[in-house]
C-alpha cells in the first residue's frame, strides 16, 4: 500500500531522515518504533505532505504522493493523527468529527460514518456538544483517531496514540487499531516509543535510529530479538 | 512562535576602538567633523537648498527617535507625527506667547514637552504590544492636531500659529543669510542629540533595553525593570521626535495641524524601514530619502506633465511601496543591505555577534 | 432630553459603521493573527468606486454593488499576493507592509480622484432624528453581522475557516485547504469593510475620510476582543454612543482623543479586550 524509497527530509544542516526507504502490506498493522530523535515523526509528516523531503520518493496506493499538499493526500484515503491528537480543542466534539470528512461530497455517507465512529467510541457520543478542551487525554486520543476515520481512509498513520495516556487505556486503543485491521482492512501505520504496546498488536516492525531503518522484521521475531530489544527498544 | 527576523535590526558597527578613543570622545569627533562638513555645504548652496540641508537634519532626529525605538525594544510607534506636533506647538506658543525667551530654551521645553507626552505614551505602551500599541499610536497621530481645533485662539485652529524667531546673533546679522543659520542650528542641534543618542544606545541603558526587546522574562529575572526600561524608551524617542518638531517649527516659522497628519507618522516609519530598523546612520539615509524623494516625484511629474494630484501623492505612494518591498525583500534595509554585501566581500574579523543583535523580538 | 435622544440615536448610525468595519477586522485577525490596517483604503478605494459607477449611471444600488465586489477582490488580491508572503514572520512585517499598502492606496485614490471632497450620497433620505439613512445603516450592519456569526458557526465554511484559523497544520490533515480558507476570509472581511466604508463616507469622500472612522473601528474591535464578532459589533455600537456623547457634550474635535482614551483604558484593565481570549497562538 505505501512504498517509501530513499527519502531524504532535513532540518537545517541536520538529516532528520537519511534514505529511508520501507513499504508497509495491505491490511496489516505496521509499527515503526525508536527512539525519541530517530526521525518517527518526521516520517509520517514527510508522508502526509506536512514536510517537503529534499529526495526521495513515496508511493500510495501505486500512486506517487511525494511533495503533494497535506490536503490533497488525505482526499486520496490517507489519514495522520498527528503527535497528541491534534485535536482543535477551540471545536466541540462533533465539529472536530465532522471536520475529519467534511471534504466528502456524499452527506448520507458522512452522516453514516458519524453514527458509526459514536458506536466505536462511545465515550464520545455521551460528549457530543462539547468542548473539546474538557476532554481527558484518553478521550482526545479516540477523537483523534474517530476524526481521521471520519475521511474513511484506506490507510491510517499514528503518532505515539499511547503518550501520556495510562496503560489500561493504551491498551484499550491498541484493541481498537487491531480491531479496525481485522475487520474492515484498514491497513495502519503506528509510529510508538511504547514497543511493547505496539507490537502487541503489529504484523511487522521496523526499527529506526538517526533517520535510519536499522531493524526490519515480524513482529514476533523482533520480540523474541533480545538483542535488538535491549538495544533499541529499551524492554 | 519564532522569533521575529522579518524586521530585524541592522547589526551594529563592531565597537573596536580605534586609536584608543572612547566611544564618546568618537561619537563626538565624528560630530563636530559632520557639523564642519554641513556648515562647508551650507556656504556653497542656495538657500532653497539650505532649507532642504536643514530639513534633511530634523527628519534625521526624528527618526533616528524612531528607530532606537523599535530597534531597541521592538515596539512600533505610527504616532511621532503626535510627538513632532507636540514639539512644534511648544516652540510656536513659547515664541509667541513669551517671546522674552532665548530659542535655546524655547527648544529645551519643546524636549521637556514631548518628553513628557512620550512617558506618558510610553506608560500605556508598555502594557500594549503589537497591534494594539500600534493601533494605539496611530489614534494619537489621527486625534492630536485636531485639539488645536478645540482651541482655536490659543492654538491657531487649522491654520496654526505664525511667528518669526530672531535667533541670530547680533554679530552675524547682515554677514550670514538666515536659511544659512539655520541650517547651522539646526543641525547643531541634531548632532549634539544623535551623540546622546548613540552613546546611549551602546552603553549599559542599550544593552538592558535590548535584553528587554530579546525576552521580557529573562530581563526581568536578571534585574531589569522591563516597563520602566519601555517608558524611558518612549520618552527618549518622543524627545527627539519633539526636537524634530521644535526644529521644524523654527525653520518653517509655522506650527499648523496640516503638516502632522498620520501620512507624516507613517512616512517616518517608511524612511526608518528603509534605513534599517535600529540604525543610526540607517536614519541618515530614510532621512534623505523623505526629502529627495519629495523634491524629486515634484521635479519628475513636472517634466511628464501630471498634474499636480498625482505629484502630491507621489512620495506617499513610494513610501508605502518601498515599506511593503523592503519587508518582502530586505528586511534589513537599505543600510543592512550595504553591511551584508561588506560583511561578504571582507574576510570575517569578529566571527561572533552578541546575542542581543541576532532577532529582533518585536 | 432631546438632546439625549438625537446624541443617542447618531451615536447608534455611526456605531454601526465602526462595528461593521471593527468586525473586518476581526474576520482577519481570527484567521491570521494579523490586524489589517490596509482595511480603511480598501474600503476607500472601493467606495470611490462607488461615486464613479454612482456619476456614470446615476444609480445608487448600482455603485453599491461596484463597492462590495471592488472591496472583495482587493481583499483576495492582498492576501494572495502579498500576505502569503509573510507567513511565519512575526508580527511585525504584516503590521508594516499594511501600512505600506494603505499608503499606496491612499495616494493613489488622491491621484485618481483628488484630494478634494466630492460628495457622496446616501442610500435614502438622512434628514431627520433617526432618518431612514440612519435606519438602513444599522439594520443592514446587524443582519451582516448576524450573517457572518451565522456562517463561521452553523457551516461547513465556517467550520473550515475556523480549524483553519485555530490549527492550519491540523486543518490541511483533515483536507480543508488552508490557503483558500485565508483568501476567502480576507475576501469577505474587505467585503464588509466596502460595507462600512459606503456607510461611513456620506455626505462627502476624500483620500483620508476613512482615518478617524478606521481608528474608531479598531477602538472598537480591540475593546470587543479582537478575536470576538460579537464583542466587536457590542463594542463598536457602545464606542459609537459613547464618542457621540463627547462630540455633543464636550466637542467634536476631541472624538478620536476620547476613543484613544477609552482603548487604553479598557487594555489596561483587560490586556486581550472587554471579550477577548488570552490565547496564546500555537503555530
Amino acid at each position: 500500500m505505501l512504498e517509501i524509497e530513499d527519502l531524504v527530509t532535513t532540518y537545517g544542516a541536520v538529516r532528520a531522515l537519511d534514505e529511508l526507504s520501507m513499504w508497509t502490506r495491505d491490511a496489516n498493522l505496521t509499527a515503526v518504533l525508536g527512539a525519541n530523535g530517530a526521525g518517527k515523526t518526521t516520517l509520517l509528516r514527510t508522508i502526509s505532505g506536512l514536510q517537503t523531503p529534499v529526495s526521495g520518493r513515496v508511493r500510495f496506493d501505486g500512486v506517487d504522493i511525494t511533495g503533494l499538499p497535506a490536503d490533497r493526500i488525505v482526499r486520496m484515503g490517507l489519514a495522520h493523527v498527528p503527535e497528541n491528537g491534534g485535536v482543535i480543542t477551540e471545536l466541540t466534539v462533533e465539529e472536530n468529527l465532522r471536520l475529519g470528512g467534511l471534504w466528502r461530497r456524499d452527506k448520507a455517507a458522512r452522516a453514516a460514518k458519524l453514527r458509526e465512529v459514536y458506536d466505536l467510541f462511545p465515550p464520545l457520543a455521551q460528549r457530543e456538544r462539547a468542548q473539546a478542551s474538557t476532554l481527558s487525554g484518553g478521550e482526545r486520543q479516540m477523537l483523534a483517531i474517530g476524526r481521521a476515520l471520519m475521511s474513511d481512509p484506506q490507510m491510517l498513520l499514528l503518532d505515539e496514540p499511547s503518550l501520556g495516556l495510562a496503560p489500561a487505556i493504551t491498551v484499550r486503543i491498541m484493541r481498537i487499531l487491531r480491531d479496525l485491521r481485522d475487520r474492515d482492512g484498514l491497513t495502519v501505520l503506528l509510529v510508538e516509543q511504547n514497543a511493547r504496546s505496539a507490537l502487541s498488536v503489529a504484523d511487522r516492525g521496523y526499527v529506526l535510529a538517526l533517520g535510519r531503518v536499522v531493524a526490519v522484521e515480524e513482529a514476533d521475531d523482533l520480540l523474541a530479538d533480545d538483542r535488538l530489544r535491549h538495544a533499541y527498544l529499551g524492554f | 512562535m519564532a522569533a521575529d527576523t522579518v524586521i530585524a535590526p541592522a547589526p551594529p558597527a563592531p565597537v573596536t576602538s580605534r586609536a584608543g578613543l572612547s566611544p564618546l570622545a568618537r561619537h563626538l569627533l565624528l560630530a563636530v567633523l559632520a557639523l564642519a562638513a554641513i556648515v562647508l555645504l551650507s556656504m556653497v548652496v542656495d538657500p532653497f537648498t539650505n532649507v532642504r540641508l536643514a530639513t534633511v537634519g530634523y527628519y534625521l532626529l526624528a527618526v533616528a527617535g524612531l528607530t532606537v525605538l523599535t530597534g531597541l525594544t521592538g515596539q512600533v510607534s505610527l504616532g511621532h507625527g503626535a510627538f513632532m506636533f507636540v514639539g512644534a506647538y511648544t516652540v510656536a506658543l513659547l515664541v509667541v506667547y513669551v517671546p522674552a525667551l532665548p530659542f535655546w530654551v524655547d527648544l529645551l521645553l519643546a524636549a521637556v514637552a514631548s518628553g513628557l507626552a512620550g512617558a506618558l505614551t510610553g506608560a500605556a505602551a508598555a502594557r500594549l504590544t503589537g497591534p494594539y500599541l500600534a493601533g494605539a499610536t496611530l489614534a494619537l497621530a489621527v486625534g492630536l492636531p485636531s485639539v488645536t481645533q478645540r482651541f482655536p485662539d490659543f492654538l491657531g485652529g487649522s491654520n496654526g500659529l505664525g511667528f518669526t524667531v530672531n535667533s541670530m546673533p547680533a554679530g552675524l546679522a547682515g554677514t550670514v543669510p538666515s536659511t544659512r543659520w539655520q541650517a547651522w542650528v539646526v543641525w547643531a542641534v541634531v548632532l549634539a542629540a544623535l551623540v546622546l543618542l548613540a552613546n546611549l544606545t551602546r552603553g549599559r541603558v542599550g544593552r538592558r533595553l535590548r535584553a528587554v526587546r530579546d525576552d521580557e522574562v529573562s530581563a526581568a529575572l536578571a534585574g531589569i525593570h522591563v516597563g520602566r526600561m519601555k517608558v524611558f524608551a518612549f520618552l527618549v524617542s518622543a524627545v527627539c521626535a519633539g526636537l524634530a518638531g521644535g526644529l521644524q517649527a523654527f525653520l518653517l516659522g509655522t506650527a499648523a495641524p496640516g503638516s502632522f497628519t498620520p501620512a507624516l507618522s507613517l512616512s517616518l516609519l517608511a524612511a526608518m524601514v528603509l534605513g534599517g530598523v535600529g540604525s543610526l546612520w540607517g536614519a541618515l539615509w530614510g532621512a534623505l530619502a523623505l526629502v529627495f524623494l519629495q523634491a524629486g516625484s515634484e521635479e519628475l511629474t513636472h517634466a511628464l506633465a501630471l498634474g499636480t494630484d498625482v505629484s502630491n501623492n507621489l512620495p506617499l505612494a513610494i513610501y508605502g511601496l518601498v515599506l511593503i518591498g523592503v519587508v518582502l525583500a530586505f528586511p534589513q534595509g537599505i543600510h543592512g543591505i550595504g553591511r551584508t554585501l561588506r560583511t561578504r566581500l571582507r574576510p570575517r574579523r569578529t566571527p561572533a555577534r552578541t546575542s542581543a543583535d541576532d532577532e529582533g523580538e518585536a | 432630553m432631546d438632546k439625549l435622544l438625537t446624541l443617542t440615536l447618531g451615536g447608534l448610525t455611526s456605531g454601526a459603521v465602526y462595528a461593521a468595519l471593527g468586525l473586518s477586522l476581526v474576520i482577519i485577525f481570527r484567521a491570521t493573527r494579523v490586524v489589517n490596517f490596509a482595511q480603511p483604503a480598501l474600503a476607500l478605494i472601493s467606495a470611490y468606486v462607488a461615486f464613479s459607477v454612482n456619476k456614470a449611471t446615476g444609480g445608487y444600488w448600482l455603485g453599491f454593488a461596484a463597492a462590495l465586489l471592488t472591496g472583495a477582490l482587493l481583499g483576495a488580491l492582498t492576501e494572495r499576493l502579498i500576505m502569503r508572503r509573510l507567513a511565519d514572520r512575526g508580527h511585525l512585517a504584516p503590521v508594516i507592509v499594511t501600512l505600506g499598502l494603505l499608503m499606496v492606496l491612499q495616494a493613489v485614490a488622491g491621484m485618481i480622484w483628488s484630494a478634494e471632497p466630492r460628495s457622496f450620497p446616501y442610500a435614502f433620505d438622512f434628514r431627520g432624528t433617526f432618518s431612514p439613512a440612519a435606519g438602513f445603516a444599522v439594520a443592514v450592519v446587524l443582519v451582516v453581522a448576524a450573517g457572518v456569526l451565522v456562517l463561521f458557526k452553523a457551516t461547513p465554511l465556517g467550520l473550515r475557516m475556523r480549524a483553519a484559523a485555530f490549527r492550519p497544520d491540523v486543518a490541511g490533515l483533515l483536507g480543508v485547504r488552508v490557503g483558500l480558507m485565508l483568501t476567502i476570509g480576507w475576501t469577505l472581511a474587505a467585503a464588509v469593510g466596502a460595507l462600512a466604508g459606503l456607510l461611513a463616507v456620506p455626505p462627502f469622500i476624500y483620500p483620508t475620510a476613512l482615518d478617524s472612522v478606521f481608528v474608531h473601528a479598531l477602538a472598537a474591535a480591540v475593546i470587543g476582543g479582537l478575536d470576538n464578532p460579537v464583542g466587536t459589533i457590542a463594542g463598536g455600537f457602545a464606542l459609537g454612543v459613547g464618542l457621540s456623547f463627547v462630540s455633543g457634550y464636550v466637542g467634536p474635535e476631541l472624538v478620536t482623543m476620547a476613543a484613544l482614551a477609552i482603548l487604553v483604558a479598557v487594555l489596561v484593565v483587560r490586556p486581550h479586550g472587554l471579550f477577548g481570549h488570552a490565547v496564546a497562538r500555537r503555530v
